[in-house]
């Protein structure tokens, strides 16, 4: 329970901290623009080949199912499909980029800390949550859901170039997207939206709080990456939840 | 554009090489295993990531259910959700997800570790006292880690099928015998054994790769921070790209 409290409590503050922040000194758009390039563009190739090589797994797997059991791929084809586009693209979408985001984030405001960078900036009458903090929450939660959508269509791809070269079926029936409806893609949005705000903030939160030398920046970075996926997993799990609760 | 792909080829060879000579190395000292080291590194990251592994195999498990159990309405095919679910979680999300959260714990402390020793001129420390660092440091983190990732693994396995009964109890009302008994009847020691052979070659490759980006961290505080996020990264894009040789081919092995 502490952990969890841990885990949501420092960024819902830092949050509420950064937001404060920005009213008072306003945010650099500029900065904010970089980071959506550093986060969206650079996270791409491991995102687009992750998803790729797991639309891949998943076609191959729902192609085993599918002889055993079913016997045709267009029976199970449709919901793999809704499963991938709901389910799986945005929980593998948000724990690569918890990796990749949450890594670099807390790597450098940790390395910024130790050098006492963070107390220059204060100094020279800078707020480093309105200059650091908000520019990469903001840069995040814009570059998550297009990271999202870069994903989910890699992991489509894949999946009907598989089946159409490795299986020699019909591609079109895996990627039929006769299941997918507004709910499906709103419950994917939700969550990467929301991985998207938390991920920037978890390793924020970490990487402020290093004090030390070397060995602080290397216990953040841990901390800070076990702290985003740990998050993105019972985000993606609760949404999922809330949503087949109301019964969408 | 074509500087940035060659330099970012050279990368990659550099990168494989280094993965070469570790896994070589490790492999030639595997007779003069330091033990106590050995056992240090089981603690660390086995016994110490249990609690993270229990709350991952708790919200993979109940993912599943919830996720099969739509389906399970909608084809009328209650009967086969257990099977669905425990088919899942052993032979595709139960190695990935374990793996992706052990890159992030294993991997980045192993590799903050030993780029912390390395930037210090530890490693050369070692050398100078004539102790070989790869049969002391090297070889008993990638060993240690390899088995402490099986280990939670089976333990990841039994958690998230519990919870998968818990889940399919409340979400679906399904009787806990009912969704036990395709586990009994349509499952075999095969389909566990694949997912095993999965998250211990996962373990493998992020003991590896950790080992290798903590090796060649260079400058202070910051070459640390970088070393750790590169571990992270290349981990999971590792386990992706393994995840895909190793699933046809264990289906074939295993079927």
């Amino acid at each position: 329970m502490n952990a969890l409290l841990r885990i949501f409590g420092a960024p819902a503050i830092l949050l509420v901290r950064s937001i404060g922040a920005v009213r008072r000194h306003g945010l650099d758009r500029r900065e904010t623009m970089v980071q959506v390039v550093e986060f969206g563009s650079k996270s791409t190739l491991l995102i687009v080949s992750g998803l790729a090589f797991f639309g891949a797994v998943l076609v191959t797997i729902a192609w085993a199912q599918a002889r055993k059991y079913t016997g045709n791929i267009t029976v199970v084809g449709p919901a793999y499909f809704e499963l991938m586009v709901r389910e799986f693209a945005p929980l593998l979408v948000a724990v690569l980029a918890a990796s990749r985001i949450g890594a670099a984030i807390s790597a450098e405001l940790a390395s910024m800390s130790v050098n006492e960078q963070l107390e220059a900036l204060e100094l020279s009458a800078a707020d480093p949550l309105a200059e650091l903090v908000a520019p990469r929450l903001l840069g995040s939660l814009i570059a998550l859901p297009a990271l999202f959508i870069v994903g989910t269509v890699a992991s489509a791809a894949s999946a009907s170039l598989v089946v159409t070269f490795a299986f020699g079926a019909d591609g079109g029936a895996f990627t039929d997207a006769r299941f997918v409806e507004a709910p499906d893609i709103v419950c994917a949005f939700v969550k990467a939206v929301l991985c998207g705000g938390f991920i920037p903030l978890a390793a924020a939160a970490r990487g402020l709080e290093a004090k030390g030398g070397a060995p602080a920046v290397g216990e953040a970075v841990t901390r800070a990456v076990v702290d985003a996926s740990m998050g993105c997993l019972l985000i993606d799990f609760v949404v999922a939840a809330a949503f087949i609760l109301i019964g969408v | 554009m074509i500087r940035s792909l060659g330099a970012s080829t050279l990368g990659l060879v550099r990168f494989t090489g280094a993965l070469g000579l570790v896994l070589g190395r490790t492999a030639i000292n595997l007779p003069r295993l330091s033990l106590r080291e050995l056992m240090r590194t089981i603690v660390l990251f086995g016994y110490r990531s249990i609690p993270l592994a229990l709350l991952a195999a708790m919200l993979i498990g109940s993912t599943v259910v919830l996720q099969a159990g739509i389906y399970a309405d909608k084809f009328g095919a209650r009967l086969y959700t257990g099977w669905a679910a425990g088919y899942a979680l052993m032979r595709e999300f139960g190695p990935l997800l374990l793996g992706l959260v052990m890159a992030a714990r294993i991997g980045a402390r192993n590799a903050a570790e030993l780029a912390l020793l390395s930037i210090n001129g530890q490693i050369e420390g070692l050398r100078g006292i004539s102790l070989d660092p790869f049969r002391i440091l090297v070889a008993p983190r990638v060993i240690g880690s390899a088995i402490a990732i099986t280990t939670l693994g089976s333990i990841t396995f039994l958690v998230a099928v519990i919870f998968e009964t818990i889940a399919s109890y409340f979400s679906m009302n399904m009787p806990v015998r009912v969704f036990l008994t395709p586990f009994d009847e349509m499952l075999r020691a095969s389909d566990l054994l694949g997912g095993l052979a999965k998250t211990l070659v996962f373990g493998l490759a992020i003991a590896l790769v950790s080992t290798v980006s903590g090796l060649r961290a260079r400058g202070g505080a910051a070459g640390v921070g970088r070393a750790a996020a590169a571990a992270v990264v290349a981990s999971c894009a590792a386990i992706f790209t393994l995840d895909l040789l190793l699933t046809p081919f264990l289906t074939k092995v295993f079927s």
